[in-house]
């Protein structure tokens, strides 16, 4: 498959700290492709970059047929992202902001159908700042779909969700990839990493340090003779919740 | 274009579900104009002058006559003993002493001219100075007339002076020029720093959209909305309030713009250094307080004191409101207001400068 997103070199420094510290990976066209680490591992940084909203120090990336660097704008009109902790502005309804976005590109759009393809029609006359912070983050995505992009950048999309957001979030994820749109998520939940993604990137001070598929990379780790300490169970405590609370979306 | 248009249509239709924007951007103004116009705060029937007259010849008794046919003035004679008690029960606003040498002649050389001592109620100083102003330009005019070395009263001024202007014709161009600062300096300390602050403006830019349009957009719809928050107010004054605008309604809705305009570089200016939400408010006491007392909202900038005087007279307040006040209550022209207009262009100038050099839409 031919990659989408590719990244070589990449460098970015804030002062003393190097928060990219050259890092090389491609993404492949049509996948879920994931890039964890801790916090202030270089994962907003690099995301950023590539969507054009900062300049690298060194390196290349080109996203969607377009250079970063050479065409930030060129980019923005290819992708769709999700920003970590920002928010809409005050006092407009639902359908607003997805027509506000759309204008942004210059573009129309019905804007019903895009609410309906994240579940939120019926919301479609509240204002932004009254949603759900899951119900915001469908927004969100919602928003980002405005201009059809061919990638995706959803940056820590179930931070802060409860479990049934976060499924409904990774069905909605999902569709949008059947659709044929490359999703690129930066993630600190293994667990989101391992049932959504084909391949995951994990960054730890700006390096990556391991580029595979979730099975592989565990099958690797298997390899190495790692093994847990106590005996696998066959349920863990997210699966007692979502057993007794039911996997229905909740609205707070 | 298409595009700046539609996003500020969107945003006008955003700040009109916005009630606290919009009480403070329409209501707030009123209410002042309410206060201080119903409750006649500083009524102005007339200005209460009391003449002692010590020289008690031909002149003087023609002076006091020409005074007593101004219409604003009411004069009483009396001695300077019982003028002055008169005026510390409240019932004079101004007394003037004309002194015994006094007489309508030019000056003899080697002789120094008679001196005219003329009081001014500090309790009510509105009318003691707008009453002093009457006082003094007529008597400039007399000195004018007798020496000859500038024309014989004008026609125009005669009716500017004779004119019963009444506190709330006085008071609304004040009530509008703060209205047009606040606007300016609030919706910028306000959206954009709380916008930067949360990211919005962040998550905008990751859009196409241009940052040329993106501030096109917001700055037309803070014109727009100035002209419609000043256009309610001048109808609200006019219709409830009998406030006569005697001046060119396109010549207001100039200043209106240019005024907005200059207010809005000076927020953005201003809040190139402030990055919380926190510290909006405060800034933006800092820079419009000084300005609603110093600028002659509510009172003539004759009762500024002398020492601040000086700031008092380049405030971008200051011209704003002298330029509205001139043209609103004595049918100024552009012409007559043209010291105002340069001032409110340089400010603007400067002010864009600042705005430009410093303001970051984002952090």
């Amino acid at each position: 498959m031919t990659a989408i997103v590719s990244v070589g070199g990449l460098r970015k420094r804030y002062g003393d700290i190097e928060a990219v510290a050259g890092v090389t990976f491609d993404v492949k066209q049509g996948e879920i492709f994931a890039l964890l680490g801790p916090n202030g591992a270089g994962k907003t940084t690099t995301v950023e970059i590539l969507e054009g909203l900062r300049q690298a120090d060194e390196g290349t990336a080109t996203v969607a047929g377009v250079d970063v660097r050479k065409d930030p704008s060129g980019v923005k009109e290819r992708i769709g992202v999700q920003l970590q902790s920002s928010t809409f502005p005050e006092n407009f309804l639902a359908k607003e902001i997805v027509e506000l976005f759309a204008l942004f590109y210059k573009r129309k759009v019905d804007a019903m159908a895009l609410l309906r393809a994240v579940g939120l029609e019926d919301r479609a006359k509240q204002k932004s700042e009254k949603l759900s912070g899951g119900q915001r983050q469908r927004l969100s995505i919602a928003v980002a779909m405005v201009n059809e992009p061919q990638v995706l950048f959803l940056d820590e999309p179930t931070t802060g969700l409860d479990p049934q957001a976060r499924r409904n979030l990774w069905d909605l994820i999902r569709a949008i990839r059947r659709r044929g749109t490359t999703v690129f998520l930066t993630t600190h939940y293994l667990d989101e990493a391992e049932v959504l993604c084909d391949r995951v990137a994990i960054m730890d001070a700006g390096k990556i340090i391991a580029l595979d598929s979730p099975r592989s990379l565990i099958a690797s780790l298997l390899a190495r003779g790692f093994s847990k300490p106590v005996a696998q169970q066959q349920a863990n405590l997210e699966d007692v919740f979502l057993d007794l609370t039911g996997h229905e979306l909740r609205e707070d | 274009m298409g595009q700046v248009l539609g996003y500020t249509r969107m945003l006008i239709r955003a700040y009109m579900r916005d009630w606290v924007a919009l009480f403070f951007g329409f209501f707030f103004p009123l209410i002042f104009m309410s206060l201080f116009g119903v409750l006649n705060f500083g009524s102005f029937g007339h200005v209460s002058l009391g003449v002692a007259d010590e020289a008690g010849n031909a002149d003087s008794a023609q002076l006091v006559a020409a005074f007593s046919k101004i219409e604003t003035l009411q004069v009483h004679k009396g001695s300077r003993g019982d003028e002055l008690a008169a005026m510390d029960k409240g019932d004079r606003d101004i007394v003037l002493v004309i002194p015994s040498d006094f007489r309508i002649a030019p000056v003899q050389p080697g002789q120094t001219a008679p001196t005219m001592t003329m009081y001014q109620s500090s309790a009510r100083a509105e009318q003691s100075a707008v009453g002093a102003s009457i006082v003094q330009q007529f008597i400039d005019q007399l000195s004018f007339a007798v020496t000859r070395t500038a024309p014989v009263v004008t026609v125009k001024r005669e009716e500017v002076a004779g004119r019963n202007l009444k506190y709330v014709d006085f008071l609304t161009p004040g009530i509008v020029g703060m209205t047009i600062m606040q606007l300016g300096i609030a919706s910028v300390m306000f959206t954009f720093v709380v916008d930067r602050q949360r990211g919005v403006i962040r998550r905008i830019m990751a859009t196409p959209i241009s940052r040329r349009a993106y501030m096109a957009a917001h700055v037309l719809e803070r014109l727009i909305l100035a002209v419609l928050q000043v256009g309610v107010l001048i109808a609200v004054a006019v219709l409830l309030f009998k406030v006569q605008i005697v001046g060119s309604m396109a010549v207001l809705l100039l200043l209106t713009v240019l005024g907005s305009a200059l207010f809005l570089c000076l927020g953005f200016a201003t809040s190139a250094f402030v990055t919380t939400e926190q510290q909006a408010p405060a800034v933006m006491q800092l820079v419009t307080l000084p300005q609603m007392f110093l600028s002659g909202v509510f009172f003539s900038r004759d009762v500024v004191p002398s020492f601040l005087k000086p700031i008092s007279d380049y405030l971008p307040l200051t011209f704003l409101n002298d330029a509205l006040r001139q043209v609103a209550t004595a049918g100024a022209s552009l012409v007559d207001i043209r010291g105002d207009l340069v001032g409110l262009v340089l400010w603007a100038a400067v002010t864009f400068v600042l705005a430009f050099r410093f303001f970051r839409l984002e952090t």
